[in-house]
């Protein structure tokens, strides 16, 4: 009865949320980074690649994500242009 | 060859005595010669659920402080000559024993049964680093809710870092009516999030209360779906890995009437 519903009302089980939350949580709890901590990684990165290239500072995405076990930090840097390199 | 196999889960709460005592019937139904050690100490409850608790004369630490003899402080089963049990002492705390001296009694233990089960104290302290020191693998309980996965992926952690092989896993408190509305994490979904090998899902059922007020694990009744999804974790344990998992009976009204007619089994596999 509750999957019909939800077929019709196109609501999702609570499991999506527990999924989630467990998946953030976990990568959290193993790197061990607050997200401030996240977020001042992130400023200095940016810092070092943009001596070398053009990028998008406002578009620069830094995430921790798992997938079976492994714990990836996946980062997508909009690059603009190379900078023209003097000499 | 025995082994010595520990029974944690990081969180307190998601059955790891139960688990304990019902693995320990399960694998005694199976002939083979188990101790159950009650690694609680201070909060020992392994004794309660299997009934025993009016036989305690000596424990664990009575035997470390080599107050009486291991044979002296071991309690038979009631109804099995081949299941043991080594009780917690109550009085005490955890940090009376060392991990060493934990080794050491394992190792004596292993001289005389085929299976030490150890049931760890929930948390990651000194319980814990007691629990696994004489350990040749372990098991890890969780249920499927966020705190319960949360803890049991930071005790894998530990238990690879104490050097043990790669732990399995027991799903207990399932209920597959939650799983089909969408409202509880699936198998695949805690294995994806865990990563490693399914030993047992243990359905949520009314009758493991039953039977810890009466004290006698449910692994005794051949009745009961509970029992048997244990009985099932023990074959998988010893040389059975394809028995298939237990799932909650179907409880849907059709479901109900041909059983009540006779026309389907009472258990389902997942």
């Amino acid at each position: 009865m509750h999957q019909i519903i939800r077929r019709i009302f196109g609501t999702q089980g609570s499991k999506n949320d527990a999924k989630s939350r467990l998946k953030l949580l976990l990568v959290h709890d193993a790197v061990d980074l607050t997200p401030a901590e996240m977020e001042a990684m992130k400023a200095e990165v940016i810092e070092v690649m943009s001596k070398y290239i053009a990028l998008d500072r406002g578009e620069v995405e830094f995430k921790l994500e798992r997938n079976e076990g492994e714990i990836a930090l996946v980062s997508n840097v909009p690059v603009r242009r190379v900078t023209a390199r003097a000499g | 060859m025995s082994e010595c196999i520990v029974i944690t889960s990081g969180k307190g709460g998601v059955g790891k005595t139960t688990t304990s005592a019902n693995l320990g019937v399960s694998l005694a139904r199976l002939g083979h010669r188990v101790v159950v050690m009650d690694a609680d100490i201070g909060l020992r409850n392994l004794d309660v659920i299997m009934g025993l608790e009016n036989r305690i004369v000596y424990d664990l630490v009575h035997v470390i402080e080599g107050e009486c003899r291991l044979k002296q402080a071991l309690i038979r089963d009631k109804r099995l000559d081949n299941l043991y049990l080594l009780p917690a002492a109550q009085t005490r705390d955890k940090n009376c024993v060392t991990p060493d001296q934990m080794r050491d009694l394992v190792a004596q233990l292993k001289e005389e049964f085929d299976y030490v089960l150890v049931d760890c104290p929930a948390g990651i302290e000194q319980g814990f680093r007691n629990s696994v020191a004489g350990a040749d693998r372990a098991i890890i309980v969780t249920t499927p809710e966020v705190s319960a996965i949360r803890d049991a992926d930071r005790i894998i952690g530990l238990v690879e870092a104490a050097e043990l092989p790669e732990p399995t896993l027991v799903i207990n408190r399932f209920r597959q009516k939650m799983v089909d509305r969408g409202d509880m994490l699936d198998k695949a979904d805690i294995l994806e999030i865990l990563a490693i090998p399914l030993v047992g899902i243990v359905p949520d059922h009314e009758e493991i209360i039953v039977s810890a007020n009466r004290g006698i694990p449910v692994a005794y009744d051949d009745e009961s779906v509970v029992g048997e999804a244990y009985r099932r974790v023990a074959r998988r344990l010893t040389g059975e890995p394809e028995v298939p998992f237990i799932a909650e009976q179907p409880t849907g009204f059709w479901s109900n009437i041909k059983r009540w007619m006779g026309m389907s089994p009472a258990r389902g596999a997942v």
